[in-house]
């Protein structure tokens, strides 16, 4: 294991029943990059960032977060990363100041710091500090904005997004882009997952390419694309049909 | 491309819905060697319920005593029939294997859809149960009456059946449509008051008159529930063995008008279940200036850890459905059960089932970390230790249940005119709880399943609903046990009954918190992963 790697993942092997999820994935995420992970649906993303940051347990594979194994030092390495799970509900019963209070106290940190920042993080989201509307009652967007702020609230140095821009408008994304450009050049670590393309040229430093569970391509986002476009790179890697024959004639 | 209609779209039939069910729960169990042998013992429970109730029902018949037959089968009709619809809303939850809001988008009739779901309803452990068990009332009459007696009784008893399907179904949807929008629990918190509080006058006149052991009441009573719905279906076998033949076709108009009327009740209701909670809207925003961990955390919670998790738990148990629901169905049986025997003169059976209140409490906690499904992630990422989580849940609930237990000691202490026997019961309740929460709370670290993404209030996950809530039932049993000791020190010296039952409840709550902790810190993953809806 590299000392510089934020995120570095040893032959991760996962089954579902009988379904091989994710299959022997190896990866070294670079202190300070803006990583995207790339994949069809289906491809393994959510598996193998959950095995990452030790909400689900490997079948075989270590994980590392900034050189702590998840798995044999959890404490350390869960104190360093703020998550975001996809199609994970939070604890949506309660509004979205009370939701930054409880993780901000979970995390241990002071009333006081926790006040103070998820006001700044309620704000600056424009969540609204004193909204007092219960987070199921949230737009999509509002959602994500507010799991972000979650993520946040303890200033961690590696952040794991699950599908951060799923399902959320152009003026909420291009907010979280900004606000996670900022935390990548003030020295954070950035992993998420996406299947929009468009997102992850546009941000990333890093890119990897999954599909059916195994790691396809990895490299700075020029070394992976080379002369083409992503979207080229991507459809070659990944395969499959991108047009319709004679099938649907009577639609 | 020009848009071609298909085919003239085929009759949807019943066969549809039960194969449709019958498959669910097939994959349900595919796989998972837990879910296969908790469905088996499901099934061997309900084999020897069904097996015992043949038996019970075709006892008169076997001894030729049709005067037992005339006590027997109407009561015992009418219990049956009581806990179809009760037992779901206290314990097991409704099997929503299919779920109405699944269909909403189908071009289906309401009528289709009605007939479809009762039947695959028809279809499933406890339906089979109960008909093999009534089966015995038509051995019985065909003993006393012979062949067309034996076939009044059939008819009566697949009636019976029937009746006890849609009554379940039709109560429990509308107390789910009840509960779901969050404006509307108050009304629900009456209608379910309600409906408790009508089981009490029933017990009352019975227990009244089996107090005073007068078998001619006794009969009466059985020949006018015979005449309602309740009793009707399981006495026609009887009418024509007794020469009152005229009476099957009475009573079988009976039954099936309440047939019909249930079956239009649920069918108002089943629709405002299929448009789901999409248009539940939210309650009235305003602001708030306080500080936001002031507004999560009580005035008097401490600022940790520990004070955040009780606090979030707190306000689960009140603003999630599912969490109210079994809280105002606890605090009902709680109030009622004892309530309603003490005043039909047994001071000793409200004892009794105030003490069954204890045991019953702990329920609530077994599937605990079923009720919020994956956002346990947030406690698992953040590295919450099992000892922490586990006692801050337990917390949680005791705030609102050692004051329902200490109501219910005062109650029946004051009923039963003993006053000076409160502090004793409540040492019993307490000691009860304790041995409850002991055997729950692990149960809910190794045993937790997924519960459906709805808000209904009353939905298990598809399939095997009997079978999930076994566990929980034998913390039930095992709690009634393990609290007989303090129940013999509170009858021996009942001064000393409420320390003892102290001490003994928070030790046995001490040592299950211990365990169920450790088990947590080894199977976190594990647990998310079973309470994570697929």
């Amino acid at each position: 294991m590299s000392d510089t790697a934020a995120m570095a993942l040893r032959g991760l092997v996962k089954h579902f029943d009988t379904r091989l999820a994710v299959s022997g994935v190896s990866l070294d995420v670079p202190a300070g990059s803006f990583f995207g992970l790339l994949g069809p649906n289906g491809a393994g993303k959510t598996t193998t960032l959950s095995m990452a940051v030790g909400l689900l347990r490997p079948d075989h594979g270590d994980a590392f977060l900034l050189g702590y194994d998840v798995w044999r030092s959890p404490a350390e390495a869960k104190a360093l990363v703020g998550v975001l799970p996809d199609g994970v509900r939070m604890f949506d019963r309660l509004s979205g100041p009370e939701l930054l209070a409880y993780h901000g106290l979970l995390r241990g940190m002071p009333a006081e710091t926790v006040d103070q920042r998820s006001r700044d993080l309620l704000d600056v989201l424009e969540l609204g500090s004193g909204n007092r509307t219960l987070v199921v009652d949230y737009s999509a967007g509002m959602k994500k904005k507010i799991g972000l702020a979650c993520a946040l609230l303890h200033a961690p140095r590696l952040l794991v997004l699950d599908e951060p821009f799923e399902a959320v408008d152009p003026v909420s994304a291009a907010l979280i882009r900004d606000i996670l450009q900022r935390y990548v050049s003030g020295g954070g670590t950035v992993v998420f997952s996406s299947h929009v393309l468009e997102v992850v040229e546009r941000l990333c430093s890093h890119v990897a390419i999954m599909s059916d569970g195994v790691l396809r391509m990895t490299g700075t986002l020029d070394e992976v694309r080379g002369d083409r476009t992503l979207s080229d790179v991507f459809v070659q890697v990944v395969g499959g049909r991108v047009a319709t024959g004679s099938e649907l004639a009577w639609l | 491309m020009a848009l071609t209609p298909t085919a003239a779209p085929v009759a949807v039939g019943v066969r549809t819905f039960v194969r449709l069910k019958l498959r669910i729960t097939a994959n349900s169990l595919r796989g998972r060697t837990t879910r296969i042998v908790m469905f088996v013992l499901g099934a061997v429970a309900a084999c020897f319920l069904a097996v015992l109730g043949h038996a019970l029902f075709a006892l008169p018949g076997l001894l030729d005593r049709p005067v037992m037959a005339g006590v027997l089968f109407p009561f015992g009709g009418a219990v049956l029939m009581l806990g179809w619809v009760f037992l779901p809303l206290l314990f097991f939850g409704v099997d929503s294997t299919l779920d109405p809001a699944q269909f909403a988008l189908l071009p289906l009739r309401r009528r289709t859809l009605i007939i479809g779901m009762g039947t695959a309803a028809l279809v499933g452990l406890p339906a089979l149960a109960t008909l093999a068990a009534t089966l015995g009332m038509v051995t019985s009459v065909a003993h006393l009456g012979g062949l067309g007696a034996a076939l009044a009784g059939l008819a009566g008893v697949v009636s019976g059946l029937l009746l006890s399907v849609v009554m379940s179904r039709a109560v429990i949807s509308a107390f789910a449509t009840a509960l779901r929008s969050r404006r509307a629990r108050d009304l629900a918190t009456i209608l379910l008051a309600v409906v408790a509080a009508s089981i009490g006058p029933l017990e009352l006149t019975l227990l009244g008159v089996l107090n005073r052991a007068d078998w001619d009441s006794v009969e009466a009573i059985a020949a006018v529930t015979g005449w309602t719905p309740f009793g009707a279906p399981y006495t026609m076998g009887l009418d024509v063995a007794a020469g009152r033949a005229w009476a099957v076709p009475l009573k079988l108009l009976i039954v099936l008008s309440a047939v019909g009327l249930l079956v239009w009740w649920w069918s108002r209701t089943l629709e405002q279940a299929m448009a789901g909670t999409a248009g539940a809207g939210g309650r009235a925003v305003t602001s708030d200036s306080r500080r936001p961990v002031d507004q999560l955390l009580f005035r008097w919670s401490p600022r940790s850890r520990f004070g955040a998790l009780t606090a979030r738990e707190i306000r689960y148990w009140w603003r999630e459905t599912r969490r109210r629901a079994a809280l105002v169905t606890l605090g009902m049986a709680g109030v009622f059960l004892p309530l309603s025997t003490a005043f039909a003169g047994g001071g000793g059976q409200a004892t009794g089932l105030a003490f069954i209140v204890g045991a019953i409490a702990p329920i609530g906690l077994a599937n605990q970390f079923g009720y919020e499904g994956s956002a346990y992630a947030t406690n698992l990422a953040t590295g919450v230790p099992g000892r922490l989580e586990v006692h801050s849940r337990a917390a949680a609930h005791a705030l609102f249940t050692v004051p329902l237990l200490l109501l219910v000691a005062v109650v029946t202490g004051l009923v039963a005119d003993r006053p000076e026997a409160v502090a004793a019961q409540l040492g019993t309740l307490l000691a009860t709880y304790g041995v409850g929460l002991a055997l729950v709370l692990p149960i809910s670290v190794r045993a937790a399943y997924a519960l459906p993404d709805t808000s209904g209030p009353f939905s298990l996950s598809s399939g095997g609903g009997f079978s999930k809530a076994l566990p929980g039932l034998g913390a039930l049993f095992g709690a009634l046990l393990g609290g007989v000791p303090m129940l013999i020190v509170a009858w021996t010296w009942p001064w000393f009954g409420l320390p003892a039952g102290l001490a003994y409840g928070a030790c046995a709550y001490l040592l299950g918190a211990h365990l169920a902790g450790r088990m947590l810190d080894r199977r976190m993953p594990e647990l998310l992963a079973a309470v994570t809806p697929r």
